[in-house]
């Protein structure tokens, strides 16, 4: 998964930059976890669900997708261009892609739906920003109450958005503290560590109460320009020069 | 005009919603519930007992109900969202959007207590722009039954189809005029009274007032518009260019609603038509009896006569 995170990493890159922009640092801090969801060979994917919650993170769902088979790699230039397959927010429309998302906050609800009644594993993804919404809670204490330990919720916390940091937005506290509040089993990780990340999932496959892994990411992981600085939220026309600058910094992995 | 056939008791649609689901439970094990806390309002009390596992509260939040519900239906679920209209789909719009219309998934959201029609309870819970929101939401079917008999009849045609709709129901028990050998047809109005003189256009009970007016002077064509979206324009045009006469009435906002949807319908297609619309003006409702705020809001028996009346005197 190590050489996996540079090659998709420098495709992600390529995507933002052709395509002329995306989300990129949620995109560069979510991508090693959806890399071990996917390739980790821990979920059975014909039968098992990833739902993305946070549909902005679509430039780094569709570079993994891409990797996967779902649809040729000269594809992701196109992304979010008229009449691509690869629309700016997620769709359904595109292959691999289980729920189409865009409005922050249901994506819990929806694996929820997806848990009741259901053996296999749900795998969704959320952000640490999606939290200021009030439905994904409405959905935390929903899981407990039904017993979902088929249920995964990973929540990428890179402590940035769109206006700032997301202590400064909206302090959101001890967020691991409040999910085993509110009944779920909880484990802490490194987001870019995937050793921990596959560990803490393997064990999430083996709960009887809904899991929730605390993920501790980078925003604009690995670029140095954009590390932990909330303008690169979502950019447009990326320059050459930066460009060239991330291929340097992503070619050092 | 006087009603076809002798009073009869009066009885409610929320309870036929209750029976009718409950009976189609027992034959088809897709059917679920998905519960906004609201249940014993919805007659779902026995569902709920028998249907233990089929029936899944989430309590009083509507847009993880939602959530929940597409979910589900994804899992080749029928699902059914139960709340009352004022909740859903007003405070869950954005996540019937997304997660129950763009995700194609089979929910049928039941919007209780609709209307002016929900009396004493006051404006917080008097849903007046349901229509509105729910006939814009692209790939959404908009229903609101007659009576207890269609909401029988809608309840089980929705349950054997696969598409996501909002079906709106009235708080008081009402009289039946529906017949109940009559099957409903998704996209398909229905006769209540043919007529030549003017067509006037609703759904739901205060549709049925209509039938009791003493008019002698004019035949009304009564037609039930209770397939809101898909609308029946084939029909309603047919019953346009006869008459050339249109009054449409409804519990509802009058932007939004049915009357704007048929005067679309008149403006695209060149029909002539005098056109009268009743319906509540841009305000919100308040507490009384559904009598008395119909007559607040210009929509009782007398309202719709003089409007009748104004219609037709007018040269055409």
């Amino acid at each position: 998964m190590q050489s996996l995170r540079k090659e998709l990493r420098l495709d992600l890159l390529d995507l933002i930059y052709h395509s002329g922009g995306g989300h990129l640092g949620g995109s560069f801090s979510s991508l090693d976890l959806m890399i071990a969801v996917c390739f980790g060979e821990i979920f059975n994917l014909k039968l098992d669900k990833f739902i993305l919650s946070a549909g902005h993170l679509a430039p780094a769902l569709y570079v993994v997708l891409a990797h996967a088979g779902y649809f040729p790699k000269e594809y992701l230039s196109s992304y979010a261009s008229f009449g691509s397959i690869l629309q700016g927010h997620i769709s359904t429309e595109t292959p691999g892609v289980n729920y189409s998302s865009g409005l922050l906050g249901q994506g819990l609800s929806f694996s929820a739906g997806l848990a009741i009644g259901s053996s296999n594993h749900i795998i969704c993804l959320t952000t640490d920003g999606e939290h200021q919404e009030g439905q994904v809670w409405e959905a935390a204490q929903f899981a407990a109450k039904y017993h979902l330990g088929n249920l995964i919720n990973i929540v990428d916390v890179n402590r940035y958005q769109i206006g700032g940091s997301t202590d400064e937005i909206m302090p959101q506290g001890d967020l691991a503290a409040k999910y085993v509040r509110f009944g779920w089993t909880v484990t802490e990780v490194d987001g870019h560590n995937f050793g921990k990340i596959t560990s803490a999932l393997k064990k999430a496959t083996h709960s009887n109460y809904p899991n929730c892994i605390i993920a501790h990411t980078v925003f604009g992981s690995g670029l140095s320009f954009a590390k932990n600085n909330h303008k690169y939220h979502d950019v447009k026309n990326l320059s050459e020069d930066l460009y060239l600058c991330a291929q340097r910094d992503l070619n050092k992995l | 005009m006087r009603p076809t056939r002798p009073k009869q008791t009066l009885t409610s649609m929320r309870q036929s919603f209750g029976d009718t689901l409950y009976q189609l439970a027992k034959v088809d094990p897709r059917i679920y519930v998905v519960d906004a806390g609201l249940y014993p309002s919805l007659f779902l009390e026995k569902f709920k007992q028998d249907f233990a596992k089929r029936f899944i509260e989430a309590g009083v939040a509507e847009s993880n109900a939602t959530g929940v519900a597409a979910g589900l239906a994804k899992n080749g679920k029928v699902v059914f969202l139960t709340s009352f209209a004022c909740f859903s789909p007003a405070l869950n719009w954005g996540v019937i959007k997304q997660s129950i219309c763009m995700n194609h998934a089979n929910v049928k959201i039941i919007g209780s207590h609709a209307g002016l029609a929900s009396g004493d309870l006051g404006a917080t819970h008097q849903m007046l722009e349901d229509i509105a929101l729910t006939r814009t939401m692209p790939g959404l079917h908009v229903f609101a039954p007659l009576d207890a008999v269609e909401t029988k009849k809608i309840v089980t045609t929705v349950s054997q189809s696969h598409l996501p709709c909002y079906i709106r129901l009235s708080r008081p028990s009402s009289e039946n005029y529906y017949d109940s050998k009559k099957s409903f047809t998704i996209g398909k109005s229905y006769l209540l009274h043919a007529g030549k003189d003017i067509t006037i256009l609703g759904y739901g009970p205060l549709l049925t007032s209509v039938l009791s007016l003493d008019i002698r002077n004019w035949k009304l064509e009564i037609i039930n518009c209770s397939s809101l979206k898909p609308l029946d324009e084939e029909t309603i045009l047919k019953s346009l260019k006869k008459t050339g006469h249109c009054l449409v009435i409804e519990d509802h906002q009058k932007i939004g609603g049915l009357g704007e949807a048929v005067s679309h319908l008149i403006a695209t297609s060149g029909v002539k038509v005098k056109f009268a619309h009743l319906a509540v003006d841009n305000s919100f409702g308040q507490s009384g009896t559904p009598e008395l705020l119909y007559q607040h809001y210009g929509l009782s028996p007398s309202d719709i006569e003089k409007s009748i009346n104004n219609l037709l005197s007018q040269k055409s």
